[in-house]
């Protein structure tokens, strides 16, 4: 490899290093993006408008590393876009929203925080195979999942009060990690898909046409591996709820 | 018309406002001792939000660099004013706002796809409209003021505070690194240290490829043109004679395992840590990589074994 190869890895080595260190992670993305840019020659602004042959800071015919940073944060605005949904969210928690998704779930007996982070999972894995993508954090994890899995740990461990940290702190990523495996792995189940029409697009372009059914349907085995892990994790840690509960 | 009144530019300018509301309860927030730079940052997000489509690229860049600097020299804080409790509403309708939610994301998304329209971009439509609509339930249900319900929203927005561009920043990030070649550098160094002839080693170099590529751009697609010119097809599928499609979808897959593993993929493993308050950043992370080790091995035998046994 050529040294400038390697300087180009250089922002990759300054993300690993400053998350690693804890540092602002806002600071250490923009400054990895600008050591990356910088190191791949690539200069500041675009040479257009008011930067037209700006000596130093831009070079004929390039796209300057502000300009991509510009663009691409404009471009993924629709990342966001789940700020608008807060304060419905905000106002309906200060009425007891929590409180009355707890309730709910309670009165069902079979529930267990386990199987209700399965039961979501599936049901994000069938908005997969019917063509929807979406990103449930926002719309169904935090108003309604979290609530109703703290409720279902509350008859778990049979005690009338929200579970001291540690236990919300796990309930809290196994309701994330519910929502992406069914996201990842579900989405591949209808041929209208993004994933899907990537894989056929860039194996296209590579000299294969492939079938988007055929793709689908190679996609089943690991569907099925990914609701069977669940399964398995989210089951120890009912377990592990169950234990808390008889040595109280 | 309506193609335009339902478009993604409506819901940005929608999303814009709610934040240019939330700076300006920022500026106001004697609670908060760094109300001047919080507001700042907030009011830029939201002119990002609403003129981005219309600004030279350029500017938004600086304002994006602005942006990192306020929150760098940790002017941007979260004002600690406690609203006080409400009387809780005690019926189901309390239900209503958030279910309003997913059932106009889905609508609208169920809509875009029988016009025609790209489904996808229905929901993120439908996202926005459906903030919006719950906005008004809320209101209606119980009572409360437009005020109340903006310090609300803004209350769990400045909980979650800088995290929140994060996902912006590391796509823009990946764009980068794109541009600069970065993934042709790791599928050259895995051409290098693999013998071409051990078809078991090739099916854990493609997958651990696509997984630490993965786990460097913070998304799988980016990944997935890399790794399957620089190793899937030239390495895999040409000189084996392997199904293409099969090789492909599994190889997509073993790089969602590198997804559930990385900060980078911020939208769906740090920003929900945040939107739900944890105390570990890392937390959601932390519980996913059991499960991403065990569904990744998955995908290196099932892959070998079927281009074994076919």
């Amino acid at each position: 490899m050529h040294v400038q190869d390697l300087l180009k890895l250089s922002g990759v080595a300054i993300v690993v290093i400053g998350l690693a260190l804890r540092l602002r992670t806002t600071i250490v993305v923009v400054v990895a993006a600008l050591v990356t840019g910088m190191a791949a020659g690539m200069p500041l602004f675009s040479s257009e408008g008011a930067f037209e042959n700006l000596p130093m800071l831009t070079r004929a015919g390039q796209t300057g590393i502000i300009n991509i940073l510009g663009k691409a944060f404009a471009d993924n605005r629709l990342m966001t876009l789940f700020i608008i949904t807060l304060p419905a969210i905000g106002l309906a928690e200060k009425f007891g929203l929590q409180e009355r998704a707890a309730e709910l779930i309670n009165r069902v007996r079979a529930a267990t925080v386990g199987r209700l982070q399965l039961v979501y999972q599936l049901f994000r894995i069938l908005h997969g195979a019917m063509g929807i993508r979406l990103n449930g954090h926002p719309s169904f994890v935090r108003p309604l999942v979290y609530p109703m899995s703290v409720g279902a740990a509350e008859s778990q461990l049979k005690i009338k009060h929200v579970p001291d940290e540690p236990v919300l702190e796990k309930i809290k990523s196994a309701n994330a990690a519910a929502e992406n495996y069914g996201n990842f792995y579900g989405q591949n189940l209808s041929p209208v898909q993004a994933g899907i029409l990537l894989v056929y697009g860039v194996m296209q372009g590579l000299g294969y046409t492939v079938g988007v059914w055929d793709l689908v349907k190679f996609t089943i085995p690991v569907v099925v591996a990914s609701i069977v892990i669940a399964a398995l994790q989210f089951g120890l840690m009912d377990r592990g709820l169950n234990r808390l509960r008889e040595a109280r | 018309m309506s193609g335009k009144l339902f478009s993604l530019d409506t819901v940005y300018v929608l999303t814009g406002l709610v934040l240019s509301i939330f700076s300006l309860l920022a500026f106001t927030d004697r609670s908060n001792s760094r109300r001047v730079g919080s507001g700042l940052f907030w009011l830029i997000l939201g002119a990002i939000f609403i003129f981005g489509s219309l600004m030279p690229h350029w500017l938004t860049g600086m304002l994006v660099l602005l942006m990192v600097t306020l929150d760098g020299l940790g002017m941007v804080q979260r004002g600690t004013a406690e609203f006080k409790p409400e009387a809780a509403i005690k019926s189901g309708s309390i239900f209503l706002p958030v279910i309003a939610i997913p059932v106009v994301t889905f609508a609208l998304a169920i809509i875009f796809r029988l016009m025609g329209l790209d489904a996808n971009r229905g929901a993120l439509v439908g996202l926005g409209f459906g903030g919006l609509l719950a906005m008004f339930i809320c209101l209606r249900i119980t009572r409360g003021d437009f005020r109340e319900l903006m310090n609300q929203g803004r209350r769990l927005n400045e909980s979650m505070g800088a995290v929140n561009i994060l996902p912006q920043l590391l796509a823009s990030l990946g764009v980068i690194f794109t541009a600069a070649g970065v993934g042709n550098l790791i599928a050259q160094g895995i051409v290098q240290i693999i013998p071409a002839n051990n078809l078991f080693l090739l099916v854990l170099a493609n997958c651990l490829g696509m997984a630490l590529f993965t786990i460097v751009m913070g998304n799988s697609f980016a990944a997935l043109p890399v790794i399957a010119t620089g190793v899937l097809v030239p390495l895999i599928i040409k000189p084996f004679g392997v199904n293409p499609a099969m090789a492909a979808i599994i190889t997509l897959t073993a790089g969602s395992s590198g997804t559930l593993m990385t900060p980078m993929a911020a939208n769906f493993n740090i920003v929900p840590a945040a939107l739900l308050n944890m105390r570990d950043q890392y937390g959601v992370i932390r519980f996913q990589i059991p499960y991403a080790l065990t569904i990744w091995s998955f995908h290196v035998l099932l892959l070998w074994l079927l281009i074994r046994f076919s």
